[in-house]
């Protein structure tokens, strides 16, 4: 499938009072069209930071994209200017943030917020775009659409309100939708349904997806392929079965031995990963992981390993991926 | 089943309303929100009863009127025997020895201008227990059973990381060597990988030191791996209680089994062959909620009756209960 | 200090900071600082321009106006410290019930506060000094305290009472209003749950965490305060010549003789822009400090 979107070493950092903080450091990953990526890290490790870097929408200052290139359709989105890269933004590339209260204008209707956009992006009429608004709505399972285009956000609970900004983006028919923890604030019946209207919105629509999330549950029957990220790097890239039947990065795998998993049988005890993430203004000179790592080696403090091959289309950072490998037993339910 | 001497905590009707009121002088309530109706359950010694459910269902508001922060509108809570429900605030305080709590936000739960000393030390201080250099020590060794190096007693709360926050919350809770311990939601604001760090510190200190733990949380993975036996709340009713075995494999209640089925399995083919159970629709206002069974609106198997009438919670064996017209 | 540091890098505050000080020093050194006497009189050297003997120049009596504009200092902060402290110990403790308890202790509070805040502020002030005033009087004089009714303390009585009584509410406003967010604060329910008595409560986990504003509140007040002084003091319900007071020489000059001698403008000029200055100092000050305590707001 052809490559929709690639982001090729992407550096971003914020300067702060306190010094330089090295949110993402040299990070590459693509896309496919129709694919699923989904972007997995604990907060701070530059999992946001990096899509809202291709979107430019990074406040500079104190951010600063300081390097890299994100190719979108063969375009440098980098590079473009500031005209192109709003005619991206919502249009052919959508966002959903994880708070859908605050990013939905408090004192507009809702069908006001997504005719804007159709008015806008496609030149539709006031009745097209109202016309259309309710489809976007019926498709996101928003019962009693007509209806409710008059109302305001706060008429709208949380999961409703999400239902809303999903709609708002595919108002344009996206190509890639970016959810950015989309369900982190959600409860676990409203996430289900979310996570549900996205799988199928995808089948019917064939967008591709970013999904950014901590949860490895949610992305485990949401994704094709995950990349796994920890203090601005990549550590580990894979498709979604082998990154879960094959962890070789030892971060990947103290988070899979970090989360009780409902269908644990007996009540195991869990590995959690000791220690702290490195401050990201004085980042270490070798691995990032060095300080928690169980099968680090004298090497590890030095150099910091790069992405290599690990298996098919899987990529780990570890010098001792092999090692890991060996000795880390089973991986699974417990 | 177990005689009283069993039971550390009964919980009877356990019952919170808050008035929501108006007017400036001559305030007259106007409606109540009912956060918790009608709960009744029991904790016995060193087990852990989870209790999960969603946002706003009342569960966090259970843990408080356990411990009579908040004071419940009706029904009983005997502690060690003892109904808290009826006592003085000063016998109540010192009642407060046995029993504690560790609070979900590890950035809001320390007060931010006291030294991590003055934080471990103050309920020694307050209960009388220790004072001066006896204090110092113990506030030290406190901090060496929850893993924190014992210098950092002179410390404010803000140069710590979220997890060694919750720790000093869990050592201020451990200070005055309680039976008890209402855990409200302590990881739901870690990351994952300091998540599973705070629940091994809990399993091994409720083994060193024998507690009782109320575990209170949204996430039913987590719930099921620390918890006995796992009460399942709706809308601020127990739907169903029972150990965390039979709760996995048998749940009775169709609220627990859409909730069992939405909970996610960091498992790419495991989820693949799940079958999901989608809820329709929100949950309703607590302020108003429906008639007869609170889950009726959302039920898949709701029958006439359950529009109706309350389903008595009832034990339909092996200490399984469970309030449902179907079942 | 790193609140220092802050407050240095602001100018107005700096400013602001030294003028305080300034006015500190000299109601501290007043007897030391001043070259005469507040109220010595010489009629061969009334109304003089500012000269080397007196900078400041002099005033119908004679008496040199440096010497009374530095005593006018030691009048000033002695109004502003004692109000604070009235209004310290009014508003703070009643501001904290009201919030923490609520209820009927909250509703009769606050609309003991609402009753003072119905009327414009100075309004009031001037109503309880000029009522507040012959009575104190009266009762002193019928206990036999003529020399203090003499002295003139008991003016300094008058206005204190006046300004603390009338002015605790903005104060015990604020306090409640710290404290009814306060007291949902995880940190204050794990305070109670872990059994920390309720007025321990409220002196170690709430007050400690209102201080900032508080602090900040306080130091806009302080201005308030001089300028209300100096308004009494200018209106007669003050403090009385010659005890020195920035308002009553402004007062005694005005009204005296500078509309027979309009050329000297430093009389008027003088107190008026040292009271201003004084005003704006406070104002200055608090807002560097609201800024240097609060470093996240722009």
């Amino acid at each position: 499938m052809a490559t929709l979107l690639e982001v090729k070493d992407l550096r971003t950092e914020f300067h702060t009072q306190d010094g330089v903080v090295h949110a993402v450091n040299g990070v590459s990953f693509a896309v496919d069209e129709g694919e699923t990526l989904g972007l997995v890290g604990e907060s701070g490790c530059g999992k946001s930071v990096s899509v809202l870097s291709v979107m430019r929408l990074i406040p500079i200052p104190p951010g600063k994209i300081a390097g890299g290139q994100v190719l979108f359709q063969g375009r440098d989105l980098l590079a473009v200017d500031d005209e192109e890269i709003r005619s991206v933004r919502g249009n052919k590339i959508a966002m959903v943030f994880q708070d859908p209260m605050t990013s939905l204008n408090p004192v507009l209707t809702i069908g006001t917020q997504i005719s804007e956009a159709l008015e806008l992006h496609l030149g539709m009429t006031k009745e097209q775009a109202r016309k259309r608004s309710v489809e976007l709505l019926k498709m996101v399972g928003i019962p009693e659409a007509e209806n409710r285009l008059d109302d305001y956000p706060h008429q709208f609970s949380g999961g409703m309100r999400q239902r809303v900004m999903i709609a708002m983006a595919l108002s344009c028919s996206p190509q890639l939708l970016i959810a950015d923890e989309p369900t982190t604030a959600l409860d676990v019946t409203i996430q289900a349904q979310i996570v549900d209207i996205v799988k199928r919105l995808k089948r019917e629509l064939g967008m591709a997806v970013i999904w950014i999330t901590h949860d490895l549950g949610v992305i485990a029957g949401l994704a094709d392929r995950i990349n796994v990220m920890y203090a601005g790097f990549v550590i580990e890239s894979a498709s979604n079965k082998e990154i879960f039947a094959n962890p070789v990065h030892p971060y990947t795998l103290g988070l899979l031995g970090s989360i009780p998993r409902l269908d644990e049988a007996h009540k195991a005890k869990l590995t959690p990963i000791e220690g702290l993430p490195p401050d990201l203004i004085e980042m270490p000179k070798g691995c990032p992981f060095y300080d928690r790592c169980r099968f680090r080696a004298e090497r590890c403090a030095s150099e910091n390993p790069p992405l290599e091959l690990a298996g098919v289309r899987h990529w780990v950072a570890c010098w001792n991926w092999q090692d890991v490998q060996k000795k880390r037993g089973p991986v699974g339910v417990r | 089943m177990p005689d009283s001497q069993d039971k550390l905590l009964e919980v009877n009707n356990l019952t919170k309303y808050f008035p929501i009121t108006q007017g400036i002088i001559f305030q007259r309530k106007v409606a109540d929100v009912k956060a918790v109706d009608g709960l009744s359950f029991f904790i016995r010694k060193g087990e852990t009863l989870g209790l999960v459910g969603e946002s706003g269902c009342g569960k966090s508001t259970t843990g408080r009127t356990i411990l009579q922060l908040y004071r419940p509108t009706a029904g009983e809570v005997f502690f060690q025997g003892k109904n808290l429900a009826k006592m003085q605030s000063e016998e109540l305080r010192k009642m407060r020895r046995n029993m504690q709590m560790i609070f979900q936000d590890p950035y809001a739960s320390l007060n931010p201008r006291m030294t991590v000393g003055d934080i471990i030390g103050e309920p020694l201080e307050v209960h009388h227990i220790a004072k001066g250099k006896e204090k110092k020590e113990r506030v030290q060794e406190l901090l060496q059973i929850v893993g924190l190096n014992p210098y950092f007693v002179n410390r404010y709360p803000h140069e710590f990381s979220g997890g060694q926050r919750q720790r000093i919350g869990v050592a201020r809770a451990l200070a005055v060597n309680p039976a008890f311990i209402v855990c409200d939601e302590p990881i739901s604001a870690l990351d994952v990988s300091i998540q599973a760090q705070i629940i091994n510190l809990l399993e091994e200190l409720q083994q060193k030191f024998n507690l009782t733990y109320l575990f209170i949380a949204h996430d039913l993975s987590v719930v099921r791996h620390i918890s006995d036996r796992v009460a399942v709340m709706y809308l601020g009713k127990i739907v169903e209680l029972t150990d965390r075995t039979s709760l996995y494999k048998s749940p009775l209640h169709p609220y627990t089994k859409a909730l069992l089925s939405a909970v996610p399995i960091p498992d790419p083919v495991v989820e693949e062959k799940r079958e999901r159970i989608i809820l329709v629709g929100d949950v309703p206002s607590p302020v108003n909620p429906p008639s007869g069974c609170r889950f009726h609106t959302r039920c898949p198997l709701a029958i006439d009756i359950c529009k109706k009438m309350d389903p008595e919670f009832r034990d339909v064996g092996n200490l399984h209960f469970v309030a449902c017209h179907v079942v | 200090m790193q609140l220092a540091g802050r407050i240095a890098r602001n100018p107005p505050a700096l400013l602001g900071a030294l003028v305080i000080l300034m006015v500190a020093l000299m109601a501290i050194f007043a007897p030391a600082l001043a070259p005469y006497a507040y109220d010595q009189q010489n009629l061969n050297a009334a109304r003089q321009a500012p000269s080397p003997a007196h900078w400041l120049g002099t005033d119908d009596l004679g008496r040199d106006m440096l010497s009374r504009v530095i005593w006018g200092a030691r009048s000033a902060v002695f109004v502003i410290v004692m109000v604070t402290i009235i209004d310290l110990a009014l508003g703070l403790p009643l501001g904290a019930a009201a919030g923490y308890w609520g209820g009927w202790v909250d509703t009769l509070i606050m609309r003991v506060v609402d009753v003072l805040f119905a009327f414009p502020g100075l309004l009031f002030v001037f109503l309880v000094a000029a009522t507040l005033k012959p009575g104190i009087l009266n009762w002193a004089k019928a206990i036999g305290l003529n020399d203090l009714v003499r002295s003139g303390y008991l003016d300094y009585a008058v206005v204190i009472i006046a300004l603390g009584g009338v002015g605790w509410g903005g104060l015990a406003r604020m306090v409640r209003g710290q404290v009814l967010m306060l007291k949902e604060r995880e940190f204050v329910i794990g305070a109670r749950a872990l059994g920390v008595p309720t007025w321990r409560v409220i002196a170690r986990h709430i007050l400690p965490n209102a201080i900032t504003p508080i602090i900040v509140a306080l130091s806009m007040g302080m201005g308030d305060i001089a300028l209300s002084e100096g308004y009494l003091s200018f209106l007669g319900i003050g403090l009385q010549p010659p005890a020195p007071s920035w308002g009553n020489i402004l007062a005694d000059n005005a009204g005296r003789y500078w509309r027979t001698f309009p050329q000297m403008i430093w009389l008027v000029f003088i107190p008026g822009l040292v009271l201003a200055a004084v005003v704006f100092a406070f104002n200055f000050f608090g807002d560097g400090l609201n800024e240097a305590l609060n470093p996240e707001i722009e």
